[in-house]
């Protein structure tokens, strides 16, 4: 899949600017979005998902320009997956229900195509013995597992993941990984942020590297783990990877 | 030396009666002995007072209203059940409105919330009843005691549901608009439901309150439970006996609700451990 940035700006009223003139042009199959916290990862997969506006620039992806109007961008929306850190699994709904939820109301299934579709997803990642419990009750774990099964079962092509483990326990991290391969292996386009620079290093072909708001560096994830050309990743590099076993 | 021992041992014993462990809850021996004990004190103390007054209370002087008691009882329920509803409507609207980006409507929201809040209800009754009502022509005075309640305990409970709303977690927010979710169907399909149960508690102990300040619409001679105990005081003069009574009244309604207030504390803090 391909996106394209056009000199995309994003200031929030109370900051400076969290992203500046960003322009890029890049083909992948999972790109992964890194750089130090408060580098502008999540602002700029926000805006990628349609959830908040830029102040000015293009986005297009998959060669269709996004529209930046709550119309439009309300069918983007429903066309791209978006998992999030943490507690984005509705409270009140059971992890099935969390599924069916988006297939009723907003892609138009019944109720008997939606349990299947979520039965089937539920029983693939091996999910099916928490499946009628409360995101409360289930381990962090299996709340961003259901989450990611909730965002693939109306079958975008897109799936955008913001630090989908970083608020897990490191055992529980692999899980959610191992999940997010797998789709990848069936061809589903991914982006995420993330701080496991594992998986960015062997799940992903492309890596951004974002810093204070400016991409200072793009391309394969190979070559940008081998050598990477500016202090800033070297830096960013050397300090993450420092107590690495 | 046996005998100091057998004392000491025996006032340990006593201490354990009267007082729980910290951090635990009272056996139901403790409970019914301290609970007999706690109300054979307050009721001690009424009798002392009426002693000291030379008072004898006869409440077989009641029994004669009974009819008249049964419907303002029966008004009094109706006129809560009623006005909880309406005020719940007027609640809902009135929080939404207080976060609507129309400036007017919020402005509006928020000072209604701030008027009703901040004055007391007496006030508020006389003044919808007189000058309001009387302008739109409101004459039945149960329609009139309705709305006047329902906009009181509708400031309220409006802020009741603000807080609901506030709690909600910002990303439940964010997830709704993620899947695709209209602003119609966020508030239907996400925010009412959690809201729902996380106010009940609070709701539930505003209808005791409804319960209570209706007892102010006899003010307008709104025949409910407060204004029959009126009526039948100036009847009798069994003025003790008769508000006794009516608090006893009252007791039944607003106990029953506030029993189920504390279970559903107990259950939402039970469902929201993580």
């Amino acid at each position: 899949m391909k996106i394209e940035l056009k000199s995309v700006t994003k200031s929030f009223s109370d900051r400076n600017e969290v992203l500046r003139d960003i322009t890029v042009e890049e083909d992948f199959g999972a790109l992964a979005i890194i750089g130090p916290s408060g580098s502008g990862k999540s602002t700029l997969l926000r805006i990628l998902g349609g959830l908040i506006l830029p102040t000015s620039g293009e986005v297009i992806i998959d060669g269709q320009r996004l529209q930046f109007e709550e119309k439009y961008l309300i069918g983007h929306r429903r066309n791209v997956g978006f998992v999030f850190q943490a507690k984005g699994l509705f409270n009140h709904l059971t992890g099935r229900q969390n599924i069916t939820m988006p297939l009723l109301h907003v892609h138009g299934y019944g109720k008997k195509e939606a349990d299947d579709v979520a039965d089937m997803l539920l029983e693939r990642f091996g999910l099916m013995n928490d499946a009628d419990k409360l995101p409360a009750e289930l381990s962090g774990g299996q709340q961003q597992r259901i989450a990611i099964a909730r965002a693939v079962a109306t079958r975008p092509k897109l799936l955008l993941l913001d630090e989908p483990t970083s608020a897990l326990d490191p055992e529980l991290t692999n899980e959610v990984l191992d999940m997010i391969k797998e789709l990848r292996n069936e061809g589903l386009n991914i982006i995420l942020v993330t701080h496991e620079m594992g998986f960015a290093k062997k799940a992903c072909d492309k890596i951004f590297f974002l810093y204070e708001g400016r991409l200072l560096e793009r391309g394969s994830s190979y070559e940008f783990f081998s050598s990477p050309k500016t202090p800033q990743s070297a830096a960013f590099l050397s300090k993450i990877l420092e107590w690495n076993v | 030396m046996a005998l100091s021992f057998c004392m000491k041992r025996s006032a340990m014993d006593i201490r354990k009666l009267f007082v729980k462990k910290e951090n635990e809850k009272a056996k139901p021996a403790q409970v019914i002995v301290n609970m007999v004990l706690a109300l054979a004190a307050i009721y001690l103390f009424f009798m002392l007072s009426l002693k000291r007054l030379d008072m004898k209370l006869d409440f077989s002087l009641l029994w004669k209203f009974r009819i008249r008691y049964l419907q303002g009882y029966k008004t009094t329920v109706m006129l809560s059940i009623v006005s909880l509803i309406l005020s719940l409507v007027i609640g809902f609207i009135s929080a939404i409105g207080s976060r609507s980006n129309i400036l007017p409507i919020s402005y509006i929201s928020r000072i209604y919330v701030q008027f009703i809040r901040g004055t007391p209800m007496i006030m508020q009754v006389y003044l919808f009843f007189y000058i309001v009502g009387t302008a739109w022509g409101i004459s039945n005075r149960f329609l009139a005691g309705v709305l006047i309640l329902s906009i009181f305990e509708g400031a309220y409970i409006s802020e009741i549901f603000r807080g609901g709303i506030e709690s909600i977690d910002g990303t439940q927010l964010e997830a709704a608009k993620a899947i695709g979710l209209e602003p119609g169907q966020t508030m239907r399909l996400v925010i009412l439901p959690q809201i729902i149960k996380r106010t009940l508690p609070s709701l539930a102990g505003q209808f005791a309150s409804i319960i209570k300040d209706s007892s102010l619409l006899s003010l307008i001679s709104v025949i409910e439970l407060t204004q029959t105990s009126r009526e039948v005081s100036a009847t009798n003069f069994a003025v003790f006996e008769v508000y006794m009574f009516l608090g006893l009244l009252y007791l039944t309604l607003t106990f029953p609700i506030s029993m189920f207030t504390k279970y559903m504390e107990k259950r939402f803090s039970y469902e929201n451990r993580t």
